[in-house]
């Protein structure tokens, strides 16, 4: 059997067995056993286990649980309230300010953990019942949730930049360092078009009443020390890891001792939480994990096969096209895949097939990881598959509705795209900070 | 029949809850190796152990706790169509593809059981400074495999029970 057919062999079967819903690591397992003893008898048998060998000696995957938990730690213990409430008083005088200090207030949770989850859960419980109370537009203010969460993966830490050097072979720090700028710049065009918006309609976003604006300035000072907490953490993590005293791995886990223990001294690790925090920790990495574990075995038979060389003979030569349309179908292809395929799913189906290709193609691996995590994000948020849709749906008030979570997202999808088009066109955008900072 | 298939669900799921529940604290081990390798790093000699004892342990944690997570849930699904089904055709369907599942497992205990006899016959060892034997690893490795496989199973039995118009 020719590669082409064997890798279409694959993936359709994979997207069949997608469909019937059973668990995804199972799909994935199942295509890669089956194709293997196929195309090499028993001599293939071995291959889904090697790739729990390798998975095991691939050490950054240690920051997935650190960060995970970190996460966790965040959002159940809610001791980034505080953070809420310093943006609250400090922007809530302009018009629109609330909805800018929840997506400043989402940079930096995200700087704090590496999944949306926790930016979700912080937005959604804290942030939009106060928005919607000041008669905020409760379209606006879902999408800013929404989109400002997604910042997760893409700024510093990121989970799904971790899992992409795991498949593309890259080293994390370079990938994360070429998130940072990339992350500022969508958090400035949201910013953007919230002001926009607010100065078109104020009525959108009012500035908040003439009581609640006279606060003592010593108040408002005294507020700023809610913002330690994210520079704390961060700090702990990055300073021990830049001065090369500790490395990416340990400094996560001294990130998540940072959060344990500052969440214990708020007096807010409670049994609950810590049951919750813990389990949910499990829980998650156990998916992702299995996930991986699926996807290597995945990814050895396919690159068994040499599926990706044919696949890229057949682009370039046979059909003639440039590696800049292939890209862009391809990127085009990942978005229409993400409206209606779940981020983890997405995660596993395309990072195999598009990055090897993405580099055979001669493009910049590390580049090529900013352009797959905004778009990871994009269909985080693209109905009717989006994690972030679910999640919004299961914690936000019950006068959102569920059109209006999906109404709300246009205009961010968007703004999305546009980020994804900027980088695409000027990849210094991404590559420059971790060129300057590893170039020397 | 219906009788042994709800003392296997029984005495599987107690084994694995409990399994998992120990797994779960397996974090603050991870936690616990790391912080220490970062203080040994920076204030004295730095241990040559740790790396690989954290991958142990990461190893470990996501293995043991599989079944736990399968119990609860936890693994996502593609739910595009699956999500809008009724439930009891959720149960049929899912009643014939776990055998994929199933398979997948299989072929991966099988494979970690080969792997492990290597090891207990040539005393592999990792090929580094510490140079750990590998076997005990291994033989976890292999035992989670094997438990999720039991959790697969009591899955399965789950679906057929419901189908049968028992409560569970």
């Amino acid at each position: 059997m020719p590669y082409e057919l064997i890798a279409l062999f694959m993936f359709s079967t994979m997207m069949l067995m997608m469909l019937t819903g059973q668990r995804v690591f199972g799909a994935i397992g199942f295509v890669a056993v089956v194709t293997a003893l196929m195309l090499w008898g028993t001599g293939g048998s071995d291959i889904p286990f090697s790739a729990a060998m390798k998975l095991m000696k691939w050490y950054p995957l240690l920051t997935l649980p650190m960060f995970i938990f970190m996460g966790y730690i965040l959002s159940e213990s809610k001791i980034a309230d505080d953070l809420y409430k310093m943006f609250h008083v400090w922007m809530g005088p302009i018009n629109g300010g609330l909805a800018i200090g929840t997506i400043l207030l989402m940079v930096l949770v995200s700087a704090m953990n590496g999944l949306s989850v926790a930016g979700m859960a912080i937005g959604a419980t804290i942030a939009l019942p106060e928005l919607l109370r000041r008669g905020y537009d409760k379209v606006m203010v879902t999408g800013v949730i929404q989109a400002g969460s997604s910042l997760g993966i893409l700024v510093p830490p990121s989970v799904v930049l971790v899992l992409y050097a795991m498949i593309a072979r890259q080293p994390v720090g370079q990938l994360w360092l070429a998130g940072v700028i990339p992350g500022l710049m969508m958090a400035a065009l949201f910013i953007i078009y919230i002001v926009i918006r607010c100065k078109i309609n104020p009525a959108l976003g009012p500035v908040l009443p003439e009581e609640e604006r006279n606060i003592p300035l010593s108040e408002k000072v005294k507020l700023l020390r809610a913002g330690l907490l994210p520079f704390g953490i961060f700090a702990a993590m990055m300073v021990p890891f830049v001065n090369g005293w500790t490395s990416l791995v340990e400094s996560s886990a001294i990130g998540a001792m940072t959060a344990f223990v500052i969440a214990v001294v708020k007096g807010r690790m409670t049994k609950i939480v810590f049951e919750n925090s813990v389990r949910q920790t499990l829980l998650i990495s156990c998916m992702f994990m299995w996930i991986i574990l699926a996807a290597l075995g995945f990814g050895a038979v396919f690159d068994g096969v040499g599926a990706v060389r044919a696949i890229d003979t057949l682009f370039t030569e046979q059909l003639g096209l440039s590696p800049w349309t292939i890209l862009i179908l391809m990127q085009l292809s990942f978005i229409v895949m993400g409206t209606f395929l779940d981020d983890t799913a997405m995660l596993v189906i395309v990072a195999p097939l598009y990055v090897p290709l993405v580099g055979a193609l001669g493009f910049d691996l590390i580049w090529y990881g900013v352009l797959y995590t905004i778009t990871t994000q994009i269909a985080y948020m693209t109905p009717p598959f989006g994690y972030n849709l679910f999640l919004m749906r299961a914690m936000a008030p019950p006068e959102i509705g569920i059109t209006d979570i999906y109404r709300s997202i246009i205009p961010f999808v968007f703004i999305m795209v546009l980020a994804l088009a900027l980088v695409m066109a000027f990849p210094g955008i991404a590559l420059w900070l971790p060129e300057a900072i590893y170039g020397n | 029949m219906n009788q042994f298939m709800r003392k296997y669900i029984a005495v599987v799921d107690a084994m694995n809850y409990r399994v998992g529940r120990v797994a779960m604290y397996g974090i603050f081990v991870l936690v616990g190796v790391l912080m220490w390798s970062s203080i040994s790093k920076t204030f004295f000699n730095p241990s040559m152990w740790t790396l690989e004892i954290a991958q142990f342990a990461m190893v470990a944690y996501y293995i043991l706790g599989g079944p736990y997570s399968i119990q609860m849930g936890a693994n996502v699904r593609m739910d595009l169509l699956y999500g809008s089904w009724p439930s009891r055709k959720k149960m049929w369907v899912d009643s014939f593809t776990i055998f994929c599942l199933i398979f997948y497992l299989g072929v991966l205990l099988y494979g970690a059981y080969d792997s492990t006899a290597y090891s207990f016959k040539y005393n592999e060892r990792s090929p580094t400074a510490w140079r750990p034997y590998l076997w005990p690893i291994k033989v976890t490795m292999f035992v989670g495999i094997l438990l999720m496989l039991l959790q697969s199973f009591s899955e399965l039995m789950k679906d057929i029970l419901q189908l049968r118009g028992e409560e569970l």
